[in-house]
């Protein structure tokens, strides 16, 4: 901070004295980003480059960061009185609650905050202003591995009661197979939340928007998922196995469906695997399906910048959204686009892609503005966990509702 | 002859300097921001609020779980080092005796206290898995069993073979205190008890056990102060997962402070944690420094 | 006991078997999460996850070996961690030998009270002060750097140096020194040529404690550094037991890459372990 203060003080002394005749000093951008997976540091490492040379007289600064590490890394940075200027994460709320950040309006040029989708802007809404900017998407839907369904001589599920019929013919047919695959891990165990409540027409919010834990939806959801658990239908220790090692089961024909991303196709030829796959709408209970979309965010710290630096900020997102790097951006690692030009871009290079961007404009998000979020995740996560030791679903979820909301 | 007297009162203190400035600097004041972080309010991003009191406190005491983690803490605590040290001890007094391969032997303890924590817990989170896990495999292929085992079919099943990679990878430390202790001891004393008719039991209380005593307590004291505040295994295995069930202080308090953005309450837990041992502490520092005053 | 004599009863015989049967069996026992690395190490992704799995690999992909160097910085890694050690070991013995000498060889006001800290800066472990060592370390614009692990895997084994050099020093008699002094050495002198020659053992043990310590640190790193080049070995590796991710061969060999260099080094100096640990663990 001083030595920025210091150095701009010095540059506009020096400005003044000699007039036009001395360049004033680089601006500085600090990035944080998150790493989306092996090819996302080499990406960083080249926009750096080809930005910092189409921008002479700003400095960009990208720091790639694993998500293992990157809360860490930021509540730290912020503690430290050393947050970044921008920041690539997926959750905004925490720090808007404490006046941290910018509101995109302010960092992101008119044109290129047109080209997002407004459906995604809204998700980063609180009390009426947007802050922050949607950078990529994914959506989840359910696999099937199309063999094994076959030999047991099931269709494809689409509503729950078909779902149990069809695990309990897989677990006939060859009761080394798991029939479905859960994870509700301290990783990622709020999916599942989100997969069973909103395909019962529950959800983590009522249609007020406000917090709707233990609805009786919710109850009869998360008591199904766990049913199938302990009817021995599913993986056997869904609190400590994550996704990825479902992906890898559901790869090897250990798992016969899972609810996975987009990107899993991707995730197993990496690993090596050939399986005959289908995808199909996560089943539901008498609603129509919900796909669970996850995205992710730029934000803005508010540093207390000069004319010069907001500029340069509005710069780097002009250039990062720019639709040939945009698309490119997303193709990277196999994720779904956030701008609508971004989404044109992406179905046209690849054709597979384009059903993808048609399901996720119609998914659903986790209400990740809301600035109880962090504890509802975390929440969830352990009543589903408590719910499998064999706790009381209704008893758990009305704790955490009073936790919350109470 | 003044200037002599004076540095002989500073000079003492100058010897210790270099060693205070860097404990000063690394371990006091991060140890007195806790205490501080403790009694403040501070938001999930992590901005200081104000003063909090004992809110923090009030809070993380008032929550089951906390009951519930400590006693995990407690169970961890004592099974690790308990066992461990009457392992270690075992081991110490096998691998004292001459025999064919004792020098590879030696070595092969060695390994598992070579290895980094996070290394050993992830082989062995792997191993155990009932799904890919090469137990399971190992035992299949070679017949023992004919379908795979769930070997973590409950909370305290996970928390066993924690307490397990624990017991593993402190076993070898006590081992060569106790060796080192062992090797102290004059042969005479063995000779001369063999004369007077004294069987291996014998000889093991009263001499062994007392003259290797010293080695076991220093390990026994370290273990506690090392396996109380082990992070890498029980955070690799399980996370404390199921629902907290597996959680000891250490990885409850970094939940809090890094999952749910609760910094005031997980200093709150590390200040209790400081306290607990600070209690077993000097009890011991009181028991030892009586000891050297006396030997002295 | 100590069965150094050659008897022939037939009661020492059984013995001799039982103990011979159990050193083997804690050998394997030892040497098996070794072995489940190794042949894990050689596997393909879909061979670790096959539903019929076999002990051994199939097919060995001696290449796994060849790969995680293009997938991760790994000598980078590796140097990180030296340097990390290294440094840390030198200053921890570096202010830890004066401390200790005169808490060995000084009567002065306040050694139990800085005796007492020593075992107190013991007691928390870098975890809990995470938030704290932090705030350290972005005053004196460390955050990120090696430096700031080198200082505080110093400061947090400086404790156990002193313990271990503290007991040494205290096992060996000051008469010799005073003789030097006589001689018209001063105290510096004195010990440099008199008692650092004859604690040497004592010396190397805490050399290896710290930077066994260092090399093995997890947490603090974790968080303090961000920048991939300059993560030292126990973090660079769980990269491949990431987020988007997990590549079990992968992270088991180089975890095999990051555990050799150590127990290569236990094993030369298991003497010297246990010379060192009788000389200050005795007294300590």
């Amino acid at each position: 901070m001083n030595k920025k203060v210091m150095a701009l003080l010095t540059a506009s002394v020096m400005a003044a004295s000699f007039g036009a005749m001395v360049s004033a000093e680089d601006i500085e951008i600090n990035a944080i980003v998150a790493e989306y997976g092996q090819n996302t540091k080499e990406w960083w490492a080249k926009f750096q480059e080809d930005f910092n040379k189409d921008n002479p007289g700003i400095v960009l600064n990208a720091e790639v960061v694993s998500w293992n590490d990157i809360y860490t890394v930021v509540n730290t940075r912020i503690q430290g009185k050393n947050a970044p200027d921008i920041l690539n994460i997926d959750v905004f709320a925490d720090y808007q609650a404490d006046d941290l950040l910018l509101p995109a309006k302010d960092f992101v040029s008119e044109e290129t905050y047109a080209k997002m989708y407004p459906a995604f802007l809204e998700q980063s809404e609180i009390d009426g202003t947007v802050w922050a900017v949607p950078d990529l998407a994914s959506v989840r839907t359910m696999y099937y591995n199309k063999d094994i369904l076959e030999a047991a001589g099931v269709d494809v599920p689409t509503t729950w009661d078909e779902l149990l019929k069809a695990c309990e013919a897989i677990k006939a047919y060859d009761d080394s197979i798991y029939p479905w695959g859960i994870d509700m891990t301290t990783d990622e165990g709020q999916a599942a939340f989100a997969y069973y409540t909103w395909n019962n027409g529950g959800g983590f919010v009522d249609e007020n928007g406000d917090w709707a834990l233990n609805s009786d939806k919710n109850v009869e959801a998360i008591e199904f998922a766990v049913n199938m658990v302990s009817s021995g239908l599913t993986n056997t220790d869904p609190a400590n196995e994550t996704r990825y090692n479902l992906q890898d089961m559901f790869g090897t024909g250990q798992i016969a469906m899972l609810i996975a991303p987009n990107s899993l196709p991707t995730y197993i030829a990496a690993g090596g695997n050939e399986v005959n796959y289908g995808i199909s709408a996560i089943p539901s209970n008498g609603t129509d399906s919900v796909a669970a979309g996850v995205m992710d965010r730029f934000m803005c710290f508010d540093n207390g910048y000069s004319d010069e630096k907001l500029e340069a900020i509005k710069t780097f997102f002009d250039y990062f959204y720019e639709d040939a790097r945009y698309s490119d951006w997303v193709l990277m690692e196999g994720f779904l686009p956030a701008t609508s030009a971004g989404g044109e871009a992406v179905a046209a290079a690849d054709e597979s892609m384009a059903a993808w961007v048609e399901i996720v404009g119609s998914s659903k998000f986790y209400p990740t503005a809301k600035a109880e979020w962090a504890d509802v995740k975390q929440g969830v996560i352990e009543a589903e966990q408590r719910a499998l030791l064999g706790e009381d679903v209704k008893t758990v979820l009305d704790e955490l509702q009073e936790d919350i909301a109470g | 002859m003044k200037n002599r007297s004076l540095s002989k009162k500073i000079g003492p203190y100058l010897w210790l300097l270099p060693s205070i400035l860097l404990m000063t600097i690394f371990i006091l004041f991060p140890i007195f921001e806790v205490f501080r972080t403790s009694v403040s309010k501070i938001s999930k991003a992590g901005v200081v609020k104000g003063f909090a009191g004992m809110d923090n406190f009030t809070k993380v005491i008032s929550s089951t779980t906390f009951a519930m983690v400590l006693k995990n803490t407690l169970i961890w605590t004592i099974a690790v080092v308990g066992i461990s040290t009457v392992l270690g001890f075992i081991l110490a007094l096998l691998l004292n005796n001459e025999f064919f391969g004792r020098k590879a032997a030696r070595a092969v303890v060695v390994f598992p206290w070579a290895t980094s924590l996070i290394i050993q817990a992830s082989v062995w989170k792997f191993i155990i898995n009932q799904d890919f896990g090469t137990l399971n495999t190992l035992l299949m292929r070679i017949g023992l069993i004919s379908s795979p085992i769930n070997w973590t079919p409950s909370p305290e099943a996970y928390f066993a073979w924690e307490c397990w990679v624990g017991i593993f990878v402190t076993v070898p430390f006590v081992t060569f205190c106790v060796l080192a202790g062992l090797q102290g001891i004059d042969e005479s004393y063995y000779e001369s008890a063999t004369v007077d008719g004294a069987g291996f039991w014998q000889k093991l209380f009263s001499i062994t056990l007392p003259l290797v005593r010293p080695s076991l307590t220093v390990s026994t004291v370290l273990n506690i102060i090392y396996v109380f505040n082990s992070f890498p295994i029980i955070w690799t295995i399980t996370k404390g997962d199921p629902a907290n069930r597996t959680d000891t202080l250490v990885t409850y308090l970094y939940k809090q402070a890094f999952y749910k953005g609760r910094t005031g309450e997980a200093a709150a837990i590390s200040v209790i944690g400081f306290l607990i041992l600070c209690i077993c502490a000097s009890v011991y520092m009181v028991l030892s420094l009586r000891k050297e005053e006396a030997d002295e | 006991m100590n069965n150094t004599k050659k008897t022939t009863s037939s009661k020492d015989k059984t013995l001799r078997v039982l103990l011979y049967l159990a050193v083997l069996v804690l050998v394997l026992i030892t040497l098996y999460p070794y072995f489940a690395m190794f042949t894990t190490a050689l596997k393909a992704r879909s061979e670790i996850y096959a539903k019929n799995g076999t002990v051994l690999p199939i097919i060995w992909h001696w290449e796994n070996f060849v790969d995680i160097w293009k997938l991760a910085p790994l000598s980078r890694y590796f140097a990180n961690s030296l340097l990390i050690s290294g440094g840390a070991t030198a200053i921890a013995i570096l202010c830890g030998i004066p401390a200790a000498y005169a808490l060995s060889r000084m009567k002065f006001k306040g050694k139990k009270f800085f005796l007492g800290l020593v075992i107190v800066s013991q007691m928390f472990s870098p975890v809990v002060l995470l938030v704290g060592i932090y705030k350290i370390m972005s005053m004196l614009h460390l955050t990120d750097t090696l430096m700031a692990l080198i200082f505080i895997n110093a400061a947090f084994n400086q404790a156990f140096a002193i313990w271990l050099l503290r007991g040494t020093f205290m096992s060996i008699s000051s008469e010799m020194e005073q003789a030097a002094t006589i001689d018209g050495c001063n105290r510096v002198q004195a010990m440099l040529r008199v008692l650092l020659p004859v604690a040497a053992p004592g010396i190397v043990t805490a050399l290896i404690f710290v930077f066994i310590n260092a090399w093995n640190e997890y947490t603090v790193a974790l968080t303090l550094i961000s920048t991939d080049v300059l993560k030292p070995l126990t973090v660079g590796i769980t990269t491949f037991n990431g987020y988007n991710m997990i590549e079990w061969q992968y992270l088991f060999s180089s975890s095999l890459f990051a555990t050799l260099p150590v127990v290569i080094l236990f094993i030369c100096i298991e003497k010297h372990l246990v010379g060192g640990l009788t000389s200050g663990g005795v007294k300590g």
